[in-house]
């Protein structure tokens, strides 16, 4: 079923079992989940199915910190979310990513990447991806140049990606509209969420649109699925009860905000362009063919002390001028990516045709490569998200940024590359130059310091209420029936895009949600 | 004066092939020589770079901004090969200090400091 909240009357009451709030990949993840139920689940989404601008104004906010990407353009308002735009990058997390690493201040998680590997399996068909298998070795194709650099190296490791093409919009919008037990209700936009008096359970969201109706939807459990910032704001914002917010006693809502940082940061020089196999590397937007990029093993994490991350392999001159990811998707590329899916995707994609532009002509083998970073940052109780003074069109306080970095953010990136530079040297691979960037303090970063429009962290996870917003189950501490979905619950970014892992854990928060509805 | 293979050896056995070195090197463009100050990087970013590298080096290491000084550091090199005789060696040597960490970060190139120290010779010689 569907209804546009637009034709409710005002002062509507919708009651339910389950009402999740937000129609990403995550909600829609876990409606999907409960379709076909004796449940009564409500989706509430606030955008309708298309990209709308008033709608998205609503997600404009303060960015104080980093210089950080405009908010209403870092994440889609609408039915399916972000996955409306996304790339489409897709990897496990690591096994390290999920532990307690005692160089990684604040890091582990409450579970381990054992428990989410049926999930994952799980994800991949969600996503419309191939098996459940992140190994090199399986991704040959039968290619025998389809094979890791360093392949025997014990410090240097090939994390593999697959892409996913789905968008969760049009590819779910008919089995959301069509399920008899699940109502997805458009252009209801949340704006408080309502506990008891107690303040140990929720009783209700309110839901107001631009006209000004207000509605009341009460349901036994209830799930934010509404992005990483707009989940802490809307925590945040529901301060009528109680001053700080609502799962916020401990004044941990909003913190850890974390991103990936994505940056040109070296060059790989190659002793031999014939002999060097880096097809395994190459990005092929188009066709989506899995891909691998180097990073270091987990020993070598520890012994270096870093964090995890990797680095892509892409041929190009060390004096080509490589953008940053938010340098080379800037608005005007999300307005034209937009178009060229509307138009039925005929061409090549207008990322690929910039990524393309950016490199140097190459005949025959290269001899450079650009390595570009992709790295999770430290968790950072600093780095968060608060309110702003200023409210948006329905009268809810903007979100406002303050994107914080730390010394061991640089330190780990330079030190990736020392380390691979060294191992391409030992095994008379190559050798590696950094960037100059990276080569200056720990504390100070460039202008083209960039994410990837990768939010996570602001209701973090963690066994005790003093270490995070949401136990192992997702469910807010001290809050009875509320829980979290999407990747605002990480503790750890891990090195990967956040995507995989946030619909594995919506699975698992759905099945959970079953045992108790 | 001319430099033979077995002639090093005994110097270098002896602990002072730096200084011959040295002076033979100045006068010489024997083979050993060209292993020298020719180091694995050409192949990989060409004369001008590696030229460019090797200035950096100097200016970054004035203790060995001098032909000779870079010689005996070579000469001296803190691995268990015996250097500066011939390309095998030296390349074995580069690898080593990878191996070993012993590596210095030239122009935000990570190079061994063998080669690092032969781009510094190969700057010294005409372009």
């Amino acid at each position: 079923m569907h209804t546009d909240a637009r034709t409710l009357e005002n002062g509507a009451v919708i009651d339910a079992d389950l009402c999740i709030v937000g129609a990403g990949a995550s909600g829609i993840t876990i409606a999907r989940e409960l379709s076909n139920t004796p449940l009564k689940v409500l989706l509430l989404e606030g955008g309708g199915f298309d990209f709308d601008p008033q709608m998205q104004e609503l997600y404009r906010g303060e960015n104080v910190g980093q210089p950080y990407y405009p908010l209403q353009a870092a994440a889609l308002h609408q039915f399916g979310g972000t996955t409306g735009h996304w790339a489409g990058f897709c990897s496990t997390y690591q096994p390290i990513d999920f532990e307690k690493r005692e160089w990684v201040p604040h890091s582990g998680w409450p579970i381990r990447r054992e428990d989410l590997d049926p999930f994952y399996a799980r994800a991949q068909k969600v996503l419309e991806l191939g098996p459940y298998k992140y190994e090199a070795a399986d991704w040959r194709n039968g290619d025998p140049d389809r094979v890791p650099l360093l392949n025997d190296s014990r410090v240097v490791r090939t994390q593999m990606w697959q892409f996913s093409r789905t968008r969760f919009g049009p590819k779910y919008r008919d089995e959301m509209v069509n399920s008899p037990n699940v109502h997805l209700y458009t252009h209801a936009n949340v704006v408080e969420v309502e506990a008891n008096d107690g303040l140990t359970a929720v009783q209700s969201v309110r839901v107001r649109g631009f006209d000004g109706k207000e509605h009341r939807v009460r349901a036994k459990r209830f799930v934010l699925a509404c992005h990483t910032i707009q989940n802490a704001r809307l925590l945040l914002a529901s301060n009528r009860q109680t001053r700080t917010g609502l799962g916020n006693g401990n004044d941990l809502v909003g913190r850890y905000f974390m991103e990936h940082l994505e940056m040109p940061a070296g060059t790989l020089a190659v002793a031999n362009p014939r002999a060097t196999k880096t097809k395994l590397y190459a990005l092929d937007f188009m066709n989506g063919t899995p891909r691998g990029e180097l990073g270091l093993t987990p020993s070598a994490q520890q012994e270096h002390r870093i964090l995890n991350g990797t680095a892509s392999v892409e041929p190009g001159d060390p004096t080509d001028q490589v953008k940053s990811t938010f340098q080379l998707i800037d608005t005007a590329m999300q307005s034209k990516v937009r178009a060229w899916e509307k138009g039925g995707m005929k061409g090549p994609h207008p990322i690929g045709v910039a990524i393309q532009a950016l490199g140097h002509p190459i005949s025959g083998p290269p001899r450079f490569y650009h390595l570009k970073t992709r790295q999770e940052q430290a968790p950072n109780p600093d780095s968060r998200v608060t309110l702003s003074t200023e409210k948006d069109a329905l009268g809810m306080p903007r979100a406002k940024l303050n994107w914080q970095l730390t010394d061991l953010d640089k330190r780990s990136m330079r030190t990736f590359y020392q380390v691979l530079g060294r191992e391409m040297g030992r095994t008379g691979n190559g050798r590696v130059q950094i960037r100059d960037w990276l080569l200056s303090d720990d504390r100070t970063w460039p202008s083209f310091v960039s994410g990837g429009w990768h939010h996570m962290g602001t209701t973090r996870m963690s066994a005790d209420p003093k270490q995070g917003v949401v136990d192992a189950n997702c469910r807010v501490h001290g809050l009875a029936n509320l829980y979290i979905g999407g990747a605002a619950v990480y503790p750890t970014a891990g090195a990967v895009n956040p995507t995989l892992t946030l619909v594995a854990l919506s699975l698992r928060l759905a099945d959970h949600l079953k045992t108790k509805l | 004066m001319t430099l033979d293979r077995r002639r090093f050896l005994q110097l270098s056995a002896l602990g002072i092939v730096a200084i011959v070195a040295d002076s033979a090197c100045a006068v010489s463009s024997d083979r050993t020589d060209a292993a020298i100050d020719r180091p694995q990087l050409l192949v990989m970013l060409g004369p001008e770079r590696v030229r460019q590298l090797g200035a950096y080096y100097r200016a970054s290491t004035p203790s060995e901004n001098s032909a000779g000084a870079l010689r005996s550091a070579l000469s001296s090199g803190q691995g268990s090969h015996i250097p500066l005789i011939k390309r095998g060696s030296l390349d074995d040597q580069v690898r080593d200090d990878f191996a070993a960490g012993r590596t210095v970060v030239v122009d935000g190139w990570v190079l061994s400091v063998t080669e690092a120290r032969q781009a510094a010779l190969f700057s010294l010689t005409p372009a």
